[in-house]
């Protein structure tokens, strides 16, 4: 993957990640780190938007693997927005979409997670 | 256990094994690599918390290599002994509790705590002990499928074979071994796959239980004889080990209806070819024209087949070659809708159909080498092993030499 970018919204406790690109290489793990030091400063609402992310392998899916016990370790809430078909299969597959809240768009996520205070 | 096979995970798992394929051969330092193959496993099978141990054969040791997903367990260290080692089935993944050796579980329980591990895979090059892979708990479901299970085992083997190719290893164990390529070692990883994943094809095909390993041994004799080398056997074998993974999605029903089919059923069953197509064509092959002689196999010399009622020079060898070895085999074994033909007959068939089902050419080529084979002149027999036995070589010697000599006339 070639880099990700992070915007953390008003709610402050909400951290956004749009992953760009490829997740099938060793250089994702970048993402499962970001996760990761989030959840660890307090910051557990995590929402990933998958509208700039390509094709996923199985290297990929093992970071979103990851990322998604890390935040259950943490007790967070994880969204997925944007997703298309392809990630949803493979996530669905893999039993990652059961942990995780799927949501159409960022904007639907963020009013969700405000809502949860 | 019965399985119900799913196209999406089909995919997936071959595409997963093609990386892996292509990350063990890349040009990758030992430790990204090991640590890429450990995220293969884990990704594939949603596994939060992984590792992956090298053993240590002086310190009797399996020493902590790359880990996935846990915390605080640098220097963990595994005890196993030869007597483990002795009782341990190469590459297979064990649920810990299952393994009832005493020491060896009182030894590594607190390990075992700390790395949350479920299952325990022993890794062997061949009859080496080289490693092992913990995995933690799944996130999806708990116990491993057996068709999972075999695909651990061939990732296992892949990562063994990459273990006991590195230097590291040949350092801990005071060895020089002769440094095979990890190239070569990557092939048994795709054939052991594809393998596997060509049994499931037929499993759903009572009828023709092996019929794609058949078909890639006769199509590599084939291609063989005439002079093909290498890369493109490998080709051919893949090919004839997947032409019919189309089928995966075709009802059963259909595919092993005994009466006669009707019309939707037959355009249902014609469709595999392109289903076969459309499946592999997603997958990144090491092999260019896979794809193609998979999609071209129900095609004929004049232009009758399907999907694409190409004709004779609009094929290539590797398709006609597909085409009988395919279709030898559906006559010599038996089918839903009728018995197998004898090899005398099947044979008969096969030149009475020159020019129009099959190419004359390679007819004559795969009549040669069935021949040679019946003499004994062929050190590995693709074809012979897989034929019923109650033929008499004479008579199927006689009548090749008569086709054969009609065909030169
Ligand atoms: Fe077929």
């Amino acid at each position: 993957m070639n880099n990700f970018s992070i915007s953390v919204k008003p709610a402050n406790d909400i951290v956004v990640i749009m992953p760009k690109g490829y997740v099938n290489d060793l250089g994702a793990e970048r993402l499962e780190q970001a996760c990761e030091q989030f959840l660890d400063k307090g910051i557990k609402k995590v929402v990933i938007n998958f509208s700039d992310m390509q094709f996923i392998n199985s290297i990929g899916a093992s970071i979103f693997t990851g990322i998604v016990q890390k935040t259950l370790e943490y007790n967070g809430q994880l969204c997925f927005t944007n997703m298309r078909k392809v990630h949803r299969d493979v996530f669905e597959m893999l039993g990652i979409t059961k942990h995780v809240k799927v949501f159409k768009d960022e904007r639907n996520a963020l009013s969700f997670l405000k809502g949860l205070g | 256990m019965k399985e119900k096979w799913n196209l999406k995970r089909l995919i997936f798992n071959i595409s997963s094994l093609v990386d892996l394929g292509q990350e063990v051969t890349s040009s990758k330092g030992f430790n990204d690599k090991m640590k890429t193959t450990l995220y293969v496993v884990t990704g594939m099978f949603s596994v939060p918390k992984a590792a992956l141990f090298l053993y240590n054969s002086n310190s009797h040791n399996l020493e902590l290599l790359t880990h996935k997903g846990l915390r605080e367990i640098d220097g963990t260290s595994l005890y196993v002994r030869a007597k483990h080692i002795k009782i341990f089935k190469k590459n297979e993944p064990y649920n810990i509790s299952e393994i009832k050796d005493n020491s060896f579980c009182e030894h590594n329980g607190g390990a075992f705590k700390k790395l949350q591990t479920k299952t325990f895979i022993p890794l062997f090059a061949k009859d080496e002990f080289v490693g092992a892979i913990t995995l933690g708990k799944r996130l999806a479901r708990g116990s491993y499928l057996p068709s999972e299970k075999d695909v651990l085992k061939v990732i296992a083997n892949q990562m063994a074979i990459t273990l006991h190719n590195s230097n590291l290893f040949k350092k801990l164990t005071n060895k020089v071994t002769e440094n095979k390529k990890l190239y070569e070692n990557m092939r048994h990883i795709y054939h052991d796959t594809i393998q596997a994943f060509a049994a499931a094809i037929d499993a759903k095909d009572v009828y023709t239980k092996n019929h794609s390993y058949r078909v890639a041994r006769y199509a590599v004799a084939i291609a063989r004889e005439i002079g093909w080398e290498g890369r493109d056997i490998e080709g051919i074998y893949v090919a004839g080990l997947l032409h019919d993974i189309g089928k995966i999605i075709i009802d059963r029903g259909v595919i092993n209806k005994g009466e006669e089919l009707n019309t939707m059923e037959i355009s249902e069953i014609k469709r595999h070819p392109q289903i076969s197509y459309d499946i592999l064509s997603k997958i990144k092959f090491p092999w260019k024209d896979v794809v193609y002689f998979v999609k071209h196999h129900h095609e004929r010399v004049d232009g009758k087949g399907y999907p694409d009622s190409l004709a004779e020079t609009e094929l290539s060898d590797g398709v006609k070659i597909l085409a009988l070895a395919d279709a030898f085999d559906a006559m010599t074994t038996d089918r839903p809708y009728r018995g197998k033909l004898s090899l005398f007959d099947a044979l008969r068939e096969v030149k009475k159909c020159l020019g129009t089902q099959f190419d004359e050419k390679i007819s004559k080529v795969f009549f040669r080498v069935l021949q040679k084979e019946i003499k004994g002149e062929i050190k590995e027999a693709q074809i012979l092993p897989h034929l019923d036995k109650d033929f008499d070589p004479a008579i199927i010697t006689t009548l090749l030499e008569a086709i054969t000599a009609e065909l030169t006339a």
